[in-house]
């Protein structure tokens, strides 16, 4: 029962603006020392995937770089391994049209599908952030003959995202009834999907033949909403931590939540059987100077810290100087805090220069966000 | 396959460590943790990488599982090579004799074979002990320039200390014109630092000749170098002058470990110069829960700190929890440390558990570290009645 990986890294509609300037939603740095890719990537190499196709289309310089060849999650292989796809011109197809949704996505990599040998394909995007037994909803998947098999979670808490989403109606034996798009979560109620869904590789290419006959623009609208009450779809329900990276703000949320809620923290970083892997970046541990005082937060390798840290992931090589107070921030990749700063709800993009005495505050539903490489 | 190189290096990592105790009893001293995230090989390792050298004889012979293991093929150090690349040489039986290494140059002569499969013109011998960092190629350089048949790199030590070394007199060329291993006068503060580069031709020729000698101890200190003296070949010294440790007890293992700490450490692990490469253990990220105390410590990745850290140099997956004070230590790997528990002056090795209240060592007891086994679980006398 072998099964190969499709990973959308940027189709959802863009709503993170501030992050994605620079780069590619699955490039977007989280949990102080990740890039949302690898909790794909990581969820895919647990279950034993190591056929995996990175469907690249948008400012993707950063997401190659950080993939590699992919020694990092085990994937450098000559069977297999790891595949970027980025949009390509055939013979005869006109001019290259970048995909804007899954179905155009899938109907451009024919013929990688095609040569899929595996019997399953686990396909997803990078805007959850879950670690999810991808193992056991393809045993699901196998086990009970649905077309396609949604990995879903239940909200804690009611929220709206900044888009839309497959909710999920379904019998007490998890086949799907009725599927609605949405971006008003509640708690508790229907099921979401976490942009992780499986079918078999034989179904996914009767599908794309269908989609060259008629035309299909859309999984979710040519295909999904047509069948949602046909009981050919069934649902996986992870229970655990899973975060909907939508907006900006949610992000900050999320990222937060880490620092201030173990249990959050060891379900999607504490999982001794599924590790999440990220890039190797052999740096130094954390350097924690006199004077330096930290409260609940997460330090990645390279820091040197001289001040006071609270509510707080500082990303690699941070440095925060004599005086400085820094809470609830977010500091991306080689942030230097100058001496006697002060910064409250606070994100700094990669390498931001922070001078002597600044203060920069935001507000945890409006975080101050401050540009890559800024001086500030 | 064209295999030929300009010189390989051959690093002995095989020394029992003897004076490192418990901390070598299972395991071979260069597979040693040091300064949070690295073992000690990955030094002499990370400076081959970055000196330009591709081609690296690791050989072992004490305890090596645990440095095999790490090793691996050397992908962590791309040392994973086609054409050269990191090779774990064992002593091996052959079909005129099976020895283990009986000395530094012993060893090295029984890998000969090795050596002439890259024919190098020069052979770069390095030690698995040291903690330092250092461009090679510079070194190759000047033994070239200076025509020598062997270089030896030397560092200044403190002239009261010199009698621990092997000390080279040389004259204002850097010409050697005596070696003393261990003398008791020292005549200089130049001391070998056991990083030798030889013209292969050279090598080839004397360690064949010490073979054939029964008193010889088969050690380049003791017998190599001193021949080379003898027949008049040209060996130069080339003065290092960086961080240099030999972390061959527990003391002086300490001692580096405290030399990463501060605003401006001795050995500074933060710069980017000569990248330091180390096998990755994929850990969570360090999470420093609410009320911790750091000060002037090191920290690695996985560990969860809930309590009072001071001086201290700590390894991936540490859990201190609320209460549990470390000052001036050295904890190892996925040790736990429960709350109430003080540890002093201390090297605490991978997987213990220093149980509630438990007490290491003294507020005053620096000059006595004290060394916890690995593996060794603690429980205060209140508790074990």
């Amino acid at each position: 029962m072998s099964s190969a990986a499709i990973i959308f890294s940027n189709l959802n509609t863009n709503t993170l603006s501030r992050l994605t300037a620079d780069r590619t939603v699955a490039a977007i740095p989280f949990a102080c020392r990740y890039r949302l890719i690898d909790f794909a990537l990581s969820n895919m190499v647990n279950a034993n995937i190591s056929n995996i196709n990175v469907v690249v289309n948008y400012n993707y310089r950063s997401l190659l770089d950080h993939i590699g060849s992919g020694k990092d999650w085990d994937l450098a292989r000559r069977a297999g391994g790891i595949n970027c796809i980025s949009p390509y011109q055939m013979a005869n197809s006109g001019a290259v049209k970048v995909y804007s949704t899954h179905m155009e996505a899938l109907r451009n990599m024919t013929a990688y599908i095609d040569d899929m040998k595996e019997d399953y394909v686990v396909l997803s995007d990078c805007h959850w952030v879950a670690n999810i037994d991808i193992k056991a909803a393809i045993a699901d998947h196998a086990a009970n003959g649905a077309e396609i098999t949604y990995v879903t979670t239940e909200s804690s808490e009611s929220y709206t995202s900044k888009h839309p989403v497959l909710m999920f109606k379904t019998n007490e034996n998890g086949v799907v009834q009725d599927v609605v798009i949405s971006a008003k979560h509640q708690a508790n109620a229907p099921e979401v999907s976490t942009g992780i869904f499986i079918m078999s590789c034989h179904y996914l290419r009767q599908l794309l033949s269908q989609a060259e006959a008629y035309d299909y623009r859309s999984l979710t609208y040519d295909v999904v909403m047509k069948n949602a009450s046909k009981g050919c779809y069934r649902t996986f329900k992870h229970n655990g931590y899973a975060a909907h990276i939508s907006s900006f703000t949610d992000y900050f949320k999320h990222s937060i939540a880490l620092t201030n809620n173990r249990g959050a923290f060891y379900s999607l970083l504490g999982i001794p059987e599924r590790r999440i892997f990220t890039r190797v970046h052999n740096s130094a541990p954390v350097v924690y100077l006199s004077g330096s005082k930290v409260d609940n937060s997460l330090i990645a390798d390279d820091c040197v810290i001289e001040g006071t840290v609270e509510n707080s992931i500082l990303f690699r090589g941070v440095k925060v100087g004599r005086g400085s107070v820094v809470k609830n921030s977010i500091l991306f990749g080689g942030t230097t805090v100058g001496r006697d700063c002060e910064l409250n709800c606070v994100v700094t993009d990669k390498s931001v220069t922070i001078s002597d005495f600044c203060k920069l505050s935001g507000h945890e539903s409006l975080p101050f966000y401050v540009n890559k490489m800024r001086r500030v | 396959m064209y295999l030929k190189k300009e010189c390989i290096a051959m690093l002995l990592a095989g020394g029992q460590g003897s004076r490192l105790y418990d901390l070598t009893k299972h395991t071979a001293k260069p597979a040693v943790s040091f300064g949070g995230k690295y073992r000690i090989i990955d030094f002499p390792l990370s400076n081959c990488i970055n000196s330009g050298i591709d081609t690296v004889g690791v050989l072992t012979q004490y305890q090596p599982l645990a440095l095999n293991e790490y090793i691996g093929n050397g992908a962590p150090w791309d040392l994973d090579r086609n054409r050269g690349g990191l090779s774990v040489l064992p002593p091996y039986q052959g079909n005129q004799h099976s020895d283990w290494y009986k000395g530094t140059a012993n060893a090295i002569y029984q890998n000969l074979q090795f050596i002439k499969k890259y024919d190098p013109e020069y052979v770069l011998i390095l030690s698995g002990d040291h903690i330092y960092t250092m461009d090679y190629s510079a070194m190759l350089k000047e033994h070239k320039r200076k025509g020598a048949a062997c270089t030896v790199a030397t560092i200044k030590v403190p002239l009261e200390e010199a009698s621990r070394f092997g000390i080279c007199n040389a004259d204002s060329d850097g010409r050697i014109y005596e070696f003393e291993e261990k003398p008791k006068v020292p005549k200089n503060d130049q001391a070998s630092m056991g990083i030798y580069i030889f013209n292969t031709d050279v090598l080839i020729r004397y360690l064949e000749e010490d073979e054939k000698d029964p008193e010889s101890s088969n050690d380049f200190g003791k017998n190599i170098l001193p021949n080379l003296l003898k027949n008049g070949e040209p060996l130069y010294t080339y003065a290092f002058s960086g961080y240099w440790k030999d972390v061959g007890t527990i003391k002086s293992l300490w001692e580096a470990n405290m030399d990463l700490l501060g605003s401006t450490p001795a050995f500074n692990l933060h710069q980017r110069k000569y990248r330091i490469f180390s096998r990755n253990t994929a850990r969570a990220p360090q999470l420093i829960g609410q009320g911790a105390k750091i000060e002037n410590s090191m920290i690695s990745e996985g560990c969860v700190i809930n309590g009072s850290v001071s001086d201290s140099v700590l390894s991936g997956g540490v859990y201190v929890e609320e209460g549990a004070e470390i000052h001036h230590s050295v904890i190892m790997a996925d040790v736990h440390i429960a709350a109430g528990a003080k540890i002093y002056y201390s090297i605490v090795d991978s997987d213990c558990l220093i149980g509630e209240n438990v007490t290491v060592g003294s507020p005053d007891s620096r000059d006595d570290i004290q060394i916890i086994a690995k593996g060794s679980k603690l429980v205060s006398e209140s508790e074990s009645n």
